[in-house]
């Protein structure tokens, strides 16, 4: 794993920097909690912009999709979303399954479309450090284990110069949600 | 006197992109513009107030209204503004879009509504509201399409609700044909805006298509200009394609690079 090669802190100042550069905002107005809807004013077509800024530094693939839309797709529609567009008790466990410890709370009955408020940079600084730490021991082209960071964004191998095969930020939550599954998360809480 | 001298045009979804660009020429062209966004205490309506404000330090007469257009309370809000405001329309310009960018087996039923509700339900509400204010005199309806109503476009299902929209637009032209009202849509093709952050992650290496693959937004913006004048009255239900030549031909020079 090559989760250290970028430490939190140099992810959290290029989260800071890819969010004010596409909000055209001062990274000082860009704080750990900051939500990017409430506080910087950001909309959904920023969110792509910011993503995209964060792929090109890191050489990685951000998530294309909520984690919320994952559950639906994988568990099955109604899920986790209610025909009235409320959260369900369901998506409120698994909700804190996975991201109880990082920024605000879901409750049951909340509107769908006041979750995308709740993505801070914290959240995005989560989603890199988990992207990152997908990458192997050992470069699968050339066997070295050398990884190196060039310019704090992009690994590569010291040996070959390849780029390691991160799983994309969709990829980890489809693994995680399959994990759940699998140790009966969902299943045995609402059954 | 610009060709627009004294018509009032409402151009939705105007605080950035393609829309922003438009209302600007129109404004340039003498009309009342009316903008339009989707969304209250975002960056878009800093951005709309903020063309709005620029355009009447100008000495043009213009106002952003917020409304979301896939809620029928929230157009029908907007008309009465208008009508309050300017007692008429004479120029609609259909141009908000919103849609998520799934494959086709990837689509939730919450998506498919959402494409419906915002690029097929809210053009429609649009339009019927603003007939009542385009009587008895000559009125442009310009929808904003995309090659994505002809061709197939990576993770773009809106691609179907520009080919709905066409469709309607013929419909429309049609039913209007013994009033002054004209209805035709634009078909931009690959445009530098907001659309391109969303097209990149789609389709790799789309930000290095060469120059040519790519067409102006003032391009874009000049036919749809073209097509809110009386210049343009013998064209009905037609949806012109704009694209810089991208689609006229098959064969394209490889690129270089």
């Amino acid at each position: 794993m090559a989760e250290s090669l970028i430490s939190s802190d140099q992810i959290y100042r290029e989260v800071q920097k890819a969010i004010a550069d596409a909000l055209q905002i001062s990274e000082q107005k860009v704080e750990p909690d900051s939500s990017l809807i409430r506080d910087l004013a950001a909309e959904s077509l920023d969110f792509i912009d910011i993503n995209f800024r964060l792929e090109q530094r890191f050489n990685v693939g951000m998530p294309r999709k909520y984690f919320l839309e994952h559950v639906e797709e994988l568990f099955g529609e109604g899920t986790a979303i209610d025909q009235s567009g409320h959260l369900t008790e369901a998506a409120v466990t698994i909700w804190n399954a996975r991201l109880g410890s990082v920024g605000p709370q879901v409750h049951a009955g909340m509107p769908l479309d006041d979750v995308p408020a709740l993505v801070t940079p914290r959240t995005l600084v989560m989603i890199v450090e988990e992207i990152l730490a997908t990458c192997p021991a050992a470069c699968p082209a050339c066997g070295k284990a050398a990884w190196a960071v060039a310019d704090g964004g992009s690994i590569t191998c010291g040996g070959c110069g390849a780029h390691p095969p991160l799983l994309t930020g969709d990829d980890v939550i489809r693994r995680w949600l399959e994990d759940f599954r699998a140790r009966g998360g969902l299943v045995s809480r609402a059954s | 006197m610009g060709p627009c001298h004294g018509r009032v045009a409402l151009i939705t979804g105007s605080s950035r992109g393609l829309g922003r660009v438009i209302a600007r020429k129109l404004s340039n062209a003498g009309a009342d513009v009316v903008l339009n966004y989707r969304k209250a205490g975002g960056r878009s309506e800093a951005q709309a107030q903020a063309l709005a404000k620029e355009l009447v330090e100008r000495g043009s007469r213009a106002v952003a209204i917020q409304a979301d257009i896939s809620q029928k309370d929230a157009v029908s809000t907007m008309f009465q503004e208008i009508a309050a405001r300017y007692g008429r329309l004479d120029i609609l310009v259909l141009n908000a879009a919103r849609a998520p960018f799934k494959t086709v087996g990837e689509l939730l039923r919450r998506d498919l509504l959402e494409l419906v509700e915002n690029n097929y339900l809210g053009n429609v509400y649009c339009m019927q509201q603003a007939l009542p204010l385009m009587q008895g005199r000559p009125g442009h309806v310009v929808f904003v399409s995309s090659l994505g109503s002809r061709f197939a476009l990576p993770s773009y299902p809106l691609g179907s609700m520009k080919a709905a929209m066409e469709a309607l637009v013929k419909q429309w032209a049609a039913e209007l044909g013994d009033r002054q009202i004209t209805v035709n849509g634009v078909t931009a093709g690959l445009l530098k805006t907001d659309s391109l952050i969303v097209l990149r992650q789609y389709w790799p290496g789309v930000e290095r298509l060469p120059a040519t693959a790519f067409v102006d937004l003032e391009d874009v913006a000049s036919v749809v200009l073209f097509l809110c004048t009386e210049a343009s009255r013998a064209i009905r239900g037609q949806s012109i394609v704009v694209d810089n030549g991208l689609t006229n031909q098959l064969l394209h020079p490889a690129s270089t690079g």
